[in-house]
């Protein structure tokens, strides 16, 4: 299980995927854009969840608080620099907030980290209430096509993003905390300043993809923004593909499109269903992931 | 690579395939029309959907029974092809991307609610395609000038706010309590409200909003009792309603005029809150009474679905139908034609004529219901009218 | 606005706030502290009694107050039901604490869309509502609806029960063991399996009777659970996670935050006072506010 070897394998798929709107119509450019969003949001999540242990229930608010940033500038900035300024504000809360939140542990961090995102729904949706906002439409957004490669290359930045925190010190730091934190502490790993930086570093990510989104929904509500179920979804994905794995993301956004894509048109209650039986089924018999399973034997 | 993403391909269209022909069961002979949207199936907007659903079921029922839609040369069995769009706007414009490009759907019907119609309404600029819409209403999209969806709703913000400013000052309010949910479609009348009143001299004696998951109104309902207002306006969605209305009940608050903005011409309102839905005034401008076409609707829907339609869901989303079929029989399924038929035409419907100007129905005049002995009645305007307007003395 | 506050009437709805957010918080918390279980299917659990006992009086005609308690044995099996065929075979696993913890997350997390959707195919989503009880009571100057009433009475009488069950029957003396000295309590011969079906089996009966409390004020509808889920949550964390006692405690502190916040701030403030209150506590004391050091490890 060489990380090199994963890195190029999911660069080259992705790479190869760039293809799509050459080959596929605007449908398939849509499901691409799905696909990449969730390959960007899963892969930041892993980066702290998976390897630290530290499960947050509350990503979506990285992601929400971008979207906002994007729709809040539009027409005030180019889309780049608020595209920019959405990961910034993203890695600017998670390092503000991270200090005492990373301070709670187990299940309390899980909850806690729901309560922060809903919390900032919340903040979002009075603020947007007393300005007079219910919901905000922006009008003459970038192509699909234009978006589908930014959402292509935030997937591989989140790829890379991952692989370069894994190899490095940081990431085998991250390991025993995991692991142990008190023993981690004592072998003198700087536990305070690994844990923050792997909150910030897997923020700025979902910030920008928040963005981005917002440009492809060309539609903006509190609500929908800071969904919990996105922060449902991160962790769905990344246990069906494996969470401490650089291929797991992929294959776990890749298993949840593939469905959603299948089922979703005719029978929606049953596509949820299945949903929820499949996440039933690995937790109980596949805990490692597709990844863990399928790749072990030859991996090890 | 490429051979591989074709796999890909097949296998998903193989899947479709498979799945598809659960509904063209009828199809023999003509070809099928194929009618796409998105409907609220999961989600916290799918307790309000099928009110909507139930009434394009409906129709398409009754369509496909007097031997298809008429598009203009031959008649065609219709057909849905529907997703679910999770009660997420953004994904529902997805969704109509998906109807139009990739399963290259004939026409369109709209999906439920304010926020959703919003959503969708770039896309269907962006790729040219007509829809009528039913379950929503904007101001605001009206000044982007869009030409591809139209509103069928006289329930429009900046017109409700002044029917309800007139209908008040006619009953001799002079002072109410507003109450409103933070979400689009109530904030927006809100906006209007406000200056109608202060237009028509009356006072804002409580003004306050809350958030949609409200569970307990018992602090902001004392403020209103000690104001004792003469009317209070409850801008409230469907989650909420009754909440208020079992509280104002529980309080004893004591308005002549009670009006709540969306969830009494629902079928489990009445069932819940029994004699205190009784009197409560609500937006709408519609009933069974309003003619030959609407009884026959009524009794249709209570026939197939044993339940009442909701007054204002259910009759725009089968009048929106009944628009579209008019249109395609004069156009045909070309959307350029179709656009302009929609946009130019003049339609028989559920709710009278209807006529669009701009993208609004402008010749339905804002309505307001109420219900009486569990009887939803029209109350205003009078042209409209099929009961008096009668104060609200007990809860 | 003095007068307000000083008004047995606010008094009361923070109490029936309270009331029904102890009682779901309730079998939540024990299914947490005698297990290290996160369900967030919960608050399904409070649609399905909602549902039964929608369904026993509409077809029926059966008083709620009758039918919750065939509700409450029916998710009571449930429980046993589900404990049996999940959650033994991944606890009998042996993990470490924290897998066990997200592991269960996602279970319940897959268990909860199965519900609400099955729930929505069932059922349909359209909302289900009846009356019952709807006459309003006057106590002096607090005006009281019967049912509300009723539902607070029961939601405590519960929530005493279950505290008396645990403090004076072998069972619940059995599952505070379990909750204190997991370890411990096997090693004096506690029956683990057995106290922890039961459990599972108290935990699902008291939220399906929460559920039933609720329909007889509220309307039902297959995606209603969520809510009750996060505000249970909250709670259970305010007053620490496995402590019974101070998530009752938590939950009418809740209950009066949410109410007398409210009537002081804005009815808008409430959810920004909620989580803050809880995000405030939570930063200040990262074990609860009766969560004690010992309990999370």
């Amino acid at each position: 299980m060489s990380p090199a070897r994963d890195l190029m394998v999911v660069l080259a798929l992705l790479g190869a995927s760039a293809g799509v709107p050459f080959l596929g119509g605007d449908y398939w450019i849509g499901v691409g854009i799905t696909a990449f969003m969730w390959v960007a949001l899963t892969q930041s999540w892993s980066l702290l969840s998976g390897l630290s242990g530290y499960v947050s229930l509350g990503h979506v608010v990285f992601y929400g608080l971008g979207a906002y940033v994007v729709v809040a500038s539009w027409e005030v900035l180019p889309i780049a620099v608020s595209l920019a300024l959405a990961a910034g504000a993203a890695a600017v809360f998670a390092f503000a907030t991270g200090m005492p939140v990373l301070r709670v542990r187990g299940p309390y961090f899980v909850i806690l980290t729901f309560g922060v995102a809903e919390l900032v729904k919340f903040v979002v949706m009075a603020a947007e209430a007393a300005a007079g906002n219910a919901s905000r439409l922006i009008l003459g957004t970038p192509e699909i096509e234009t978006l589908f490669f930014l959402m292509l290359a935030l997937a591989a930045a989140a790829t890379v993003l991952a692989w370069g925190v894994r190899v490095s010190r940081l990431g085998h730091g991250l390991r025993a905390i995991r692991e142990d934190e008190e023993a981690a502490e004592t072998l003198g790993v700087p536990v305070a300043r690994y844990k923050l930086l792997a909150f910030v570093l897997s923020a700025c990510i979902p910030g920008a993809v928040g963005g981005a989104m917002a440009l492809r929904n060309t539609y903006f509500e509190p609500l929908q923004a800071f969904d919990p179920m996105i922060s449902f979804s991160m962790i769905a994905m990344a246990v069906i593909g494996g969470s401490d794995d650089l291929r797991g993301p992929v294959v776990g956004a890749a298993c949840f499109v593939f469905l959603s894509e299948m089922l979703w048109a005719n029978a929606p209650q049953l596509y949820m269903i299945i949903l929820g039986l499949l996440l039933v089924i690995f937790v109980l018999f596949v805990p490692e992931g597709l990844c863990g399973r399928l790749f072990r034997s030859r991996g090890a | 690579m490429s051979t591989r993403r074709g796999i890909f391909n097949t296998v998903i269209t193989a899947a479709f395939a498979l799945a598809l022909p659960l509904d063209s069961a009828l199809a023999q002979g003509a070809k099928p029309v194929r009618i796409g949207f998105s409907i609220a199936k999961t989600g916290i907007f799918a307790s309000a959907a099928p009110s909507q659903l139930n009434a394009y079921e409906l129709w398409r029922e009754q369509v496909n029974a007097r031997g298809g839609l008429d598009t203009g040369r031959e008649k065609r069995p219709v057909e849905f092809v529907q997703y679910d769009d999770q009660s997420n706007p953004g994904q529902a414009a997805k969704i109509y991307e998906k109807l139009i490009t990739q399963d290259k759907v004939d026409l369109l019907l709209a999906p439920w609610g304010t926020p959703t119609h919003i959503a969708v309404a770039p896309v269907l600029e962006r790729l040219k395609f007509p829809m009528v819409g039913n379950t929503a209403a904007s101001s605001r999209l009206r000044d982007l000038k869009p030409g591809n969806i139209w509103f069928t709703t006289a329930a429009i913000p900046d017109r409700i706010g002044k029917e309800l400013a007139a209908m008040l000052k006619e009953n001799g309010v002079k002072s109410v309590a507003l109450l409103t949910n933070v979400l689009p479609f109530s904030k927006e009348i809100k906006g209007f409200l406000e200056p109608a009143l202060k237009s028509a001299a009356i006072a804002i004696s409580v003004n306050e909003e809350y958030p949609p998951d409200v569970k307990d109104m018992t602090a902001l309902l004392t403020k209103v009792k000690q104001a004792n207002p003469d009317a209070v306006l409850a801008l409230s969605y469907p989650s909420d309603s009754p909440l208020y209305v079992r509280q104002a009940k529980e309080l004893g608050i004591g308005a002549k005029f009670q009006f709540v903005l969306i969830g009494p011409t629902i079928d489990f309102f009445p069932k819940l809150l029994g004699s205190a839905a009784n009197d409560i005034v609500t937006v709408g401008e519609w009933s069974p009474a309003r003619n030959a076409r609407a009884k026959a609707f009524y009794d249709a829907y209570v026939a197939k679905f044993k339940e009442k339609p909701d007054y204002l869901d259910s009759s725009l989303s089968f009048l929106s139908c009944e628009i579209l079929e008019q249109a395609v029989k004069t156009a045909g399924l070309d959307r350029s034609k179709l656009r302009e038929a929609i946009g130019k035409g003049s339609f028989e419907t559920i709710n009278g004529n209807i006529k669009f100007k701009g993208v609004e129905n402008t010749v339905t005049k804002t309505g307001f219901l109420q219900i009486q002995n569990g009887e939803v009645q029209q109350v205003w305007p009078a042209s409209m009218s099929t009961a008096k307007y009668r104060p609200k003395t007990s809860w | 606005m003095i007068e307000t506050l000083a008004s047995g009437q606010l008094l009361f709805a923070a109490l029936a706030l309270g009331a029904t957010y102890a009682l779901v918080a309730l079998g939540l918390n024990l299914v947490y502290g005698t297990m290290r279980l996160l369900n967030v299917a919960h608050g399904d659990l409070v649609m399905l009694g909602g549902y039964l006992t929608y369904w026993a009086f509409a077809l029926g005609g059966i008083s709620p107050l009758v039918s919750l308690l065939g509700t409450a044995v029916a998710a009571a099996l449930l429980g046993a039901l589900a404990y049996r065929l999940l959650f033994r075979a991944m606890l009998g696993a042996r993990r470490t604490g924290p897998r066990v913890e997200a592991n269960s997350l996602l279970l319940f997390f897959g268990l909860s869309i199965i519900a609400q959707n099955l729930a929505a195919l069932v059922f349909s989503p359209t909302p289900r509502g009846y009356e019952y009880l709807s006459d309003v009571l006057h106590f002096g100057n607090v005006a009281l609806t019967g049912n509300r009433l009723a539902a607070l009475l029961v939601a405590a009488a519960l929530c005493l029960a279950v505290v008396l069950f645990l403090r004076w029957h072998t069972m619940g003396l059995a599952m505070r063991a379990l909750i204190e000295h997991r370890e411990a309590a096997a090693v004096v011969g506690v029956d683990i399996d057995r106290v922890q079906i039961a459990s599972f089996a108290v935990g699902f009966g008291t939220a399906a009777v929460a559920g039933a409390l609720v329909s007889m004020t509220e309307q039902v509808s297959p995606f209603m659970g969520f809510p009750f889920t996060v505000a249970a949550f909250v709670v259970i964390v305010m007053g620490g996670l496995g402590r019974l006692e101070g998530g009752i405690a938590a939950a009418f502190a809740l209950g009066l935050i949410e109410t007398y916040g409210v009537a002081l701030t804005s009815t808008n403030w409430r959810s920004i006072l909620l989580y803050g209150t809880f995000v405030a506590l939570l930063l200040a004391r990262p074990q609860g506010l009766f969560g004690r050091r010992a309990v999370m490890r």
